[in-house]
């Protein structure tokens, strides 16, 4: 049998073991039901209560106000001492009114300025409609695609976690199970591994790819994200963000569960793992909030932070491609690297019972 | 024919195999026993290639065993050895697959020894869902599914009821018919003994004895040993009669006497002299005896 062969037998058994398994079957399906719930729900219930906070001219506000009154918006007026751009830049303000115009940071929301229009034909005799001026481009799915990136985030931060710890859940299994012993005299161990890998992987990026269709599916379905070249080119992308950071971290959780012999002492040797996708998950926020910034450049270059921190800049359009293809470079460079490592350490640790090994030991272990 | 040649091994500073030679010829079975932490497993694991020696090579049929001549074997490690979440059938079809067998001809393969270990109910199972004897058959279609030419057993047997272990043994032996040798270890030493045409007995990573059990038992211990029951006589002062003879052990059967200076025949005259003797042997040691000398030494 060809190496080739052996590792698609491998990947074959994990991919069609663990899909007919019942705790796989209903995360999945609840994923889906609560993508599909929050969706909808979104589009159903609107936006709620909101307070909008205006600078500027304050009998405008005020007529506003009045006019707002009896629905569930509230114009709220807010002193700007500092210079107005930068109140809007950095979210103190909502809108300022000035001199007939709205100005606004990108597309006002759109009953705000009906208010605003409103409180303007109050105050004036022969009322000119406001014109409206923004700083920065318009983009008028920008609070969707906002709430579509923290959605894409956080999905790729469950698959991640949730692949990973198969893999070295799997990985424990076997040891525990001594089914490894009989598994070793057949094969070798880095077939074992990439078969293992490449499995669950798949497994990992078609229920992806589903959760991708059925959530962009509703999204363009209640309107709540028009569905263009864009936003799928983002979907794509986010694929391939998963597979290039699920090849970095599943060699790293082979690794964590072939250091210890029980599932018990699994959670000591994978935290440093998770711990930095949690960190990563929260880096993705700061780099929501300034996708241009330092921060968020430096993060699309550490092979661990870029699989969370590029795909909601590239959603948002705020990272040029040279960016996106040098940090994609970056992040498979690192995992190419990392699986001989990997695949080292995991031989030396298989076949090692007892108490959790240390890299080191691991490492050594498999000199032969 | 399998051949071990000085196989030796550390972890660390842990010397667990110390020069280790044994020869398994075709159809032989051969019993490999010793207490805990002999090095048993790890010799087994050498074999199989799962673990690498120190020092030492692993000959079949007189030539190097490399990672092809591995695929060839059949290894059944010590309890379990199975994804305990898979079901009975794709698992023997599996591990067939890793083996080398192509597709059908391991589905054909599952479905006989699944036949033949009487596990036809059950292939459609989880492995978990079994019970332990059930799982130890799993395990040893498992290892012979792929028809190998050498088969390696750790504790097949170990856990197994009576009728678990015909089951087993005689499925072994079967096997070894066919001119396969089999290599097994176990606890259980009168049925090694049973089963066994040859044993080694290993304590520290050192062979103490191997060989022909026969050969083993008649080379016995430097006691030698009569078994004598007298009708209607109780306790054992006749002995008294016959220096250089004490009693060692009273069994259902009759009380064994170890023999120091004296003769079979003088204690065989003395107990006639005391009563109608309705037992009577020579007793040579089992491998039990053979076995508690071997390690206490």
């Amino acid at each position: 049998m060809s190496s080739r062969e052996t590792v698609q037998l491998v990947a074959t058994r994990e991919l069609r073991e663990r899909s007919r398994e019942k705790s796989f079957l209903i995360s999945t399906t609840v994923n889906i039901v609560i993508i599909v719930a929050v969706i909808i729900l979104a589009a159903i219930l609107g936006g709620g209560e909101t307070t909008y906070k205006v600078a500027g001219d304050p009998a405008l506000i005020q007529a506003a106000a009045r006019a707002a009154s009896g629905t569930d918006i509230h114009v709220e007026e807010v002193p700007v001492t500092t210079d107005l751009r930068a109140a809007l830049e950095d979210g103190s303000i909502d809108a300022a009114v000035q001199n007939g115009r709205i100005i606004a940071k990108d597309n006002p929301p759109d009953d705000l300025v009906a208010l605003l229009q409103a409180g303007n034909n109050r105050n004036v005799k022969a009322p000119a409609p406001l014109q409206i001026t923004t700083i920065e481009p318009v983009d008028k799915d920008a609070d969707a695609k906002s709430g579509y990136t923290f959605f894409m985030v956080l999905i790729l931060y469950g698959q991640l976690l949730t692949y990973g710890y198969w893999v070295a859940a799997g990985v424990v299994e076997e040891k525990a199970s001594r089914v490894v012993e009989v598994v070793l005299s057949a094969i070798r161990p880095a077939q074992l591994l990439a078969g293992k890998v490449i499995g669950l992987g798949l497994l990992g990026l078609g229920n992806l790819l589903l959760i991708v269709a059925v959530g962009l599916g509703a999204a363009g379905a209640t309107g709540a994200l028009t569905i263009d070249g864009t936003v799928l080119g983002a979907a794509v992308l986010a694929l391939a963000w998963f597979v290039v950071g699920y090849a970095f971290y599943a060699c790293a959780f082979a690794v964590a569960g072939a250091l210890v012999s029980r599932q018990e002492d699994l959670q000591s040797t994978m935290t440093p793992l998770t711990l930095t996708i949690l960190v990563s998950f929260f880096l993705s926020f700061a780099v929501r909030d300034n996708p241009d910034g330092l921060l968020a450049n430096i993060l699309a270059f550490i092979p661990m932070t870029a699989p969370l921190t590029v795909p909601p800049r590239i959603a948002t359009g705020d990272v040029p491609a040279w960016e996106i293809v040098a940090s994609l470079a970056v992040t498979i460079g690192a995992a190419v690297a990392l699986i001989p490592l990997a695949a080292r350490i995991y031989s030396g640790g298989i076949l090692r019972t007892g108490s959790a090994l240390k890299l080191r030991e691991a490492w050594r272990a498999a000199r032969a | 024919m399998l051949e071990l040649r000085d196989l030796a091994r550390r972890y660390g500073d842990v010397v667990a195999l110390d020069g280790i030679s044994f020869t398994v010829g075709a159809g032989q079975m051969y019993g490999f026993v010793g207490p805990n932490g002999a090095g048993k497993t790890t010799t087994m694991r050498i074999i199989l290639g799962v673990l690498a020696p120190d020092r030492g090579e692993v000959l079949f049929d007189d030539r190097p065993v490399g990672f092809e001549e591995r695929v060839r074997f059949g290894y059944m490690p010590e309890e379990r050895g199975l994804y305990p979440k898979m079901r009975v059938r794709d698992q023997l079809i599996y591990m067939a697959r890793l083996h080398g067998i192509d597709g059908s001809a391991a589905g054909r393969a599952a479905d006989r020894w699944i036949e033949t270990l009487g596990l036809t109910e059950r292939a459609g199972d989880r492995v978990e869902a079994l019970s332990l004897g059930n799982q130890q058959r799993v395990q040893l279609a498992a290892a012979l599914v792929h028809d190998p030419e050498l088969l390696v057993l750790d504790e097949p047997f170990s856990g197994l009821d009576p009728v678990g272990v015909d089951v087993l043994s005689g499925v072994l032996a079967e096997y070894a018919a066919t001119g396969v040798p089999v290599v097994f270890s176990s606890h259980q030493l009168e049925l090694v003994e049973r089963l066994c045409d040859s044993v080694a007995i290993i304590k520290d990573g050192r062979l103490v004895a191997s060989g022909p059990v026969e050969e083993l038992r008649d080379r016995g211990t430097d006691e030698r040993h009569v078994r004598v029951a007298i009708q209607g006589v109780e306790g054992d002062a006749w002995l008294a009669a016959v220096p250089g003879a004490r009693v060692k052990d009273r069994g259902v059967r009759g009380t064994l006497i170890a023999l120091e200076d004296a003769s079979p025949e003088a204690v065989l005259d003395a107990a006639r002299a005391a009563g109608t003797v309705t037992y009577f042997s020579l007793e040579r040691p089992t491998l039990t005896d053979l076995f508690r000398e071997a390690v206490a030494a």
